[in-house]
């Protein structure tokens, strides 16, 4: 059973934060959908079996260089941006 | 059934109605009806009739018009508009405006499609019932206090309630097939690599495709030949372009029936008799049905959970609120900001689905769950090439149920998780398949047939689909608003 201690952890690596008064019903939410996740167990040492099968491959195409978007379109979504950088606040 | 797209597009050739005229009717229903069924999250009305305004140049200069020409449709919340916002119907991507349109868009676009605009969805297609968007659910058009379903259900509430002829979805776990199944429609997932996914915002890229809902199967083929083929944008695209509406009529030279006994655990009594009917009138037209097993079903939609989530967690770690959409407005750090933005910008649903993803592909968890399910796939994968050695199409339920009350959603999370499981399997071995109308259930609501084909077999299913829905059309289509508006 996953650990409210696991949860924040989790939350951490994912960047979110978990309010104290969600944390009860989040950790039952995720023991749940765990469990639920857990039902591939019962596949059991067949899944060895399969490994590698989808003989993916990657696909290559020669570097090409393409004009890129403008700098000044990107920015018109982070409000204009500063000086042709996206702004943040400085750390006080 | 010559379809939607052939009969309006017939209209505007012998100038029975103009694309303008055609246009305000569409815009008029929506401003009518939008408001029960929130099908629309963004209405783009002044870009419709230009386009619109163009058709009827072309129309007027006796110019031919393309296959998709002057058509009114949708695009679902997560497929990338250049100028027109995009928010995958979630609070962090609000305000957002891509500079940019995907390959899906710029080739309608090429065709003149006419766009009404964008369509309700799940957020970031993560649902079964559209209830996670941000904007609130879509309702279905056959009884609105039950779901359109997800997550593409504003495309499929929109067709289905004639506020479009044709919407683009997308399907990473059912998304355009469920709906499509709830609103007594046609929805194609195509084969993945068929369609370009450059500009889809992604949610899980080894699942995701971009298809059709429309409301026949000609429609369906029309839209799909159109969309689908290579593109240098998008390196899994593998695009075999085929002309797939042109020989839509033909039948099958021979066709065999696949049931999987698999596919109808736990299916609701009144499905599985239209299913059990489907069969009975396929075997009448000529096709051989033989009753498979496919075990490896049974462990697809934890597997698809797992590798959905993974990839999710992955491709949301995007969002940070510097560069576009949402941020959190008080903050004293850069970690602090990111943290805020995504907590408040995400809803519980997305969060949940990251959380999960994040935690299976931990160290200490990932040989548990992430490379279990990835060896697992593989015996998904096995599974439909040994049942494909035995048939040519597929036979199973799209749901086992039909559409879901408001709410429903909500009160469960796994119990819905696992009203997705006839349709995961499909997106976990990237074959084909659409959902199809064939009967009602006691409170008139639609059940969905889904028919399955091998990897680019599109028009053998599509053939196959043909020639359920014109032997059923009238019993079928009884139901359903048949034509446009007052123009078919």
């Amino acid at each position: 059973m996953i650990t409210k201690e696991e949860i924040l952890e989790i939350a951490t690596l994912s960047k979110l934060y978990v309010s104290e008064e969600k944390l009860d019903d989040l950790t039952k939410a995720m023991g749940d959908i765990l469990a639920f996740a857990d039902t591939i167990n019962a596949a059991g040492a067949q899944a060895e079996e399969y490994e590698g099968l989808e003989g993916l491959s990657n696909v290559f195409r020669e570097d090409e260089v393409l004009p890129s978007y403008p700098a000044e379109e990107i920015l018109q979504n982070a409000g204009g941006g500063e000086n042709g950088y996206f702004p943040v606040k400085k750390r006080k | 059934m010559s379809g939607m797209i052939k009969t309006i597009g017939g209209l505007l050739r012998q100038k029975k109605v103009s694309c303008a005229e055609l246009t305000q009717a569409y815009l008029d229903g929506i401003a009518k009806d939008n408001s029960t069924l929130n099908a629309y999250v963004r209405v783009t009305a002044d870009r419709a009739l230009e386009t619109a305004g163009a058709v009827d140049r072309k129309i007027a200069a006796g110019e031919p018009l393309s296959l998709l020409e002057g058509i009114p449709m949708t695009l679902k919340d997560n497929i990338s508009t250049r100028g027109i916002e995009t928010t995958c119907c979630s609070r962090i991507l609000k305000g957002y405006t891509p500079i940019y349109d995907a390959t899906v868009w710029q080739t309608l676009q090429k065709q003149n499609a006419v766009l009404l605009g964008k369509t309700n969805m799940d957020e970031f297609a993560m649902g079964s019932s559209c209830e996670t968007s941000c904007f609130g659910g879509a309702a279905n058009p056959f009884d609105t206090g039950h779901v359109a379903g997800g997550s593409s259900g504003g495309g499929a509430s929109a067709v289905g309630g004639n506020l479009a002829v044709y919407a683009l979805g997308s399907d990473t776990g059912g998304s355009i097939r469920q709906p499509a199944g709830f609103c007594g429609l046609v929805g194609l997932k195509p084969t993945y690599g068929a369609v370009s996914r450059f500009g889809l915002i992604a949610y899980a890229s080894s699942l995701d495709q971009i298809g059709p809902i429309c409301k026949t199967v000609s429609d369906a083929a029309a839209v799909f030949e159109t969309i689908s083929d290579r593109d240098p944008m998008d390196s899994t695209s593998v695009g075999r372009k085929e002309s797939v509406l042109a020989q839509l009529e033909q039948k099958p030279d021979s066709l065999t029936i696949g049931v999987v006994k698999e596919y109808f655990h736990g299916v609701e009594p009144q499905v599985e008799t239209a299913l059990q009917e489907a069969v009975r009138t396929y075997e009448k037209l000529g096709a051989k049905i033989v009753e498979l097993s496919m075990p490896a079903i049974s462990y697809a939609l934890p597997v698809y959970y797992i590798l959905a989530c993974a990839e999710a967690s992955s491709n949301l770690g995007r969002y940070d609120g510097i560069r576009y959409g949402y941020r959190a407005e008080h903050y004293n750090s850069i970690h602090e900001m990111i943290c805020k933005t995504r907590s408040e910008g995400f809803g519980p649903e997305v969060q949940r689905r990251i959380l999960l993803g994040s935690y299976v592909l931990s160290a200490g968890y990932y040989d548990a769950y992430y490379k279990k399910a990835q060896n697992l796939r593989g015996a998904v994968i096995r599974g439909f090439e040994e049942t494909f050695a035995q048939c040519d199409v597929i036979l199973a339920p799209t749901v086992p149920m039909t559409a879901f009350p408001k709410g429903f959603a909500e009160q469960d999370q796994v119990q819905t998780y696992q009203t997705d499981i006839c349709t995961v399997p499909v997106n976990i071995a990237g074959i084909p398949a659409l959902s199809m109308p064939c009967g009602y259930d006691r409170k008139g609501l639609p059940i969905g047939m889904q028919l399955i084909a091998n990897r680019f077999e599109e028009k053998k299913l599509l053939q196959t689909a043909f020639l359920f829905e014109q032997e059923m059309a009238g019993e079928i289509y009884r139901k359903t608003e048949w034509g446009c508006r007052q123009y078919a």
